[in-house]
């Protein structure tokens, strides 16, 4: 039998801390399910509209919650809850402007919503503090676009633009299934397509472990969250991007082998920046990320207009990437949960590292703890581990 | 009636254990009743390693001296908890009047994995500056404080 590398299971162990920071950082399961009934109810009360516009709509969820990959926003309480108000039947004659107002008129009947109901520049968003918002964005059917695609409004509420929010969440998904080989993999799991879709689409089920595909993006955008907590200039990287990349890279690394999820994870990062087309990546003369879903949206636009954008990417970027890279050549529970805090934030890698400690801490309790020869403390028993007996530490200080 | 006690292990007994475990492999000597072990011990795969002295003669507990790195620079300026002595360091396990440890336990499985345990708790402390391996601080002139004498029966 092959023994598993050392280096290997520590990466899983740092594998495991991200898992738990991951976990600190999404959507639990009930809040899902708080958000779903709520978004549900604004999805029939629009439905049942009598104004012409709304006659056909259909609300759904898109970016991180239709996609699994939440992170909470950092420094606030609520999450957002992205949501697509598509009304078929409507052609792109009719102002955007028009669109947004009768949904926004049709919120305000109601006699809840009416009271948390806010407008922002291109969607409605309905606020249930210190929980989560749901953030209405109206579409219609883009009748140019063959791959389903649809239109929203664009800043000006005077156009409409391309988008595909639910071809993206489907390419998104596709790419998540697919599976690299890990040598060594701990426990995360990819998981299941969502649920079959209604007119009210049902919501994403949330799964308790997720694939690394998914959890690099959550890890990613955190480390930006974090990279540009005092930042006013607005130039932190858009999730859009990030996720967009992350999931090109994975594409590439689909038929490949990894010793861990950890490298895997690494060589995910290493490939973003190679995917960009722009003047410093190909020499192409202009920044382009395109949609992979529907024809002409580019991403990085503004990249083009502003070049503080490319540079806060690749900036940003870098550091990311040697943080990643350093994690495996950080020795002591102290000094590791210094770095994860300095890249993640200091309160979900509390909760991650607490999570560690007390897991040692259950399986002495229940005389299940043992030291193994290669790994230190674990609740594994194996021939050559010695089982840790009771003790009282004491001591004058 | 009688209970049956074992006698108490001899040093060669506790030298001939901790040379086969293979949780604490490393190289000592034994002379005249008494013992030395020395090794390096990684408590956890996330840990770092630390280089251990075990000394042992016989009527005696054992002590547990951490060579390297020194944990009094790594949790300046707080004062180490649950430490026979500061500098250099001395691990307090145990408390022997609650009978944790006596002469005819093997230090190999006792006070080895007793040391992985502190130490792994030592690093959770230098990271939270909470202890969470439980345990009893004993105060000025509390009579437990003879537990506190590493010299001691």
């Amino acid at each position: 039998m092959n023994a598993v590398p050392r280096e290997t299971l520590r990466e899983s162990e740092i594998v495991g801390a991200l898992e738990q920071i991951c976990q600190a950082l999404e959507l639990t399961p009930n809040q899902h399910e708080e958000a779903r009934r709520r978004y549900e109810a604004v999805g029939a009360w629009l439905g049942q509209s009598e104004n012409r516009l709304l006659a056909q709509l259909t609300i759904y969820p898109h970016g991180s919650v239709a996609l699994g990959t939440t992170v909470k926003p950092h420094g606030r309480f609520e999450h957002d809850v992205d949501l697509v108000s598509r009304a078929a039947g409507i052609s792109p004659e009719t102002l955007p402007s028009a669109l947004k107002k009768a949904i926004g008129d049709r919120l305000k009947e109601h006699r809840r919503y009416s009271d948390i109901v806010e407008e922002k520049r291109r969607c409605w968003r309905v606020n249930y503090a210190g929980e989560f918002h749901l953030d209405i964005t109206p579409s219609i059917l883009n009748p140019r676009c063959l791959n389903g695609g649809e239109l929203v409004p664009d800043k000006e509420l005077s156009r409409w633009k391309t988008t595909n929010p639910q071809g993206y969440r489907d390419w998104f998904e596709r790419l998540a299934q697919l599976q690299p080989r890990i040598l060594f993999a701990k426990g995360m799991t990819e998981d299941r397509a969502y649920a079959d879709r209604a007119d009210v689409a049902p919501y994403p089920v949330q799964t308790p472990m997720k694939g690394v595909l998914r959890r690099t993006v959550q890890l990613s955008k955190r480390h930006r969250d974090i990279r540009f907590e005092h930042d006013t200039t607005g130039v932190a990287p858009i999730s859009i991007i990030i996720t967009t990349l992350l999931a090109r890279a994975y594409e590439i690394c689909a038929g490949k082998v990894y010793g861990s999820d950890l490298q895997l994870i690494r060589e995910l990062i290493r490939l973003m920046p190679g995917l960009i087309a722009g003047p410093a990546t190909t020499g192409d003369p202009a920044w382009t990320i395109w949609n992979p879903t529907t024809q002409a949206e580019n991403f990085a636009e503004k990249w083009n207009s502003d070049a503080a954008l490319p540079t806060a990417f690749f900036t940003w970027h870098a550091k990311l990437q040697s943080d990643v890279e350093n994690m495996t050549s950080i020795f002591g529970f102290d000094e590791l949960k210094k770095s994860l805090s300095e890249s993640f934030g200091s309160r979900p890698v509390n909760r991650a590292m607490d999570a560690m400690i007390e897991s040692v801490s259950a399986a002495r309790e229940r005389g299940g703890l043992h030291v193994s020869p290669r790994i230190g403390l674990t609740s594994t028993a194996t021939a050559a581990s010695t089982a840790v007996r009771g003790n009282t530490f004491f001591g004058a200080d | 009636m009688r209970i049956y006690r074992p006698p108490p292990l001899s040093v060669a007994q506790q030298y001939l254990a901790l040379r086969s475990n293979p949780i604490c492999v490393g190289e000592g000597q034994m002379r005249c009743g008494s013992l030395t072990w020395e090794y390096e011990v990684q408590p956890s795969l996330l840990s770092r390693t630390y280089d251990i002295r075990i000394s042992y003669s016989v009527g005696k507990k054992p002590q547990v001296l951490v060579r390297n790195p020194s944990l009094v620079e790594l949790a300046r300026p707080r004062r180490l908890p649950h430490v026979y002595q500061q500098d250099p360091t001395l691990l307090c396990l145990y408390r022997s009047t609650k009978g944790d440890w006596t002469a005819r336990m093997h230090i190999a499985k006792t006070i080895v994995p007793w040391t992985a345990l502190w130490l792994f708790f030592f690093e959770a402390w230098l990271a939270s500056n909470e202890w969470k391996g439980g345990g009893e601080h004993p105060s000025d002139g509390d009579s437990r404080r003879r537990d506190l004498d590493p010299e001691e029966r």
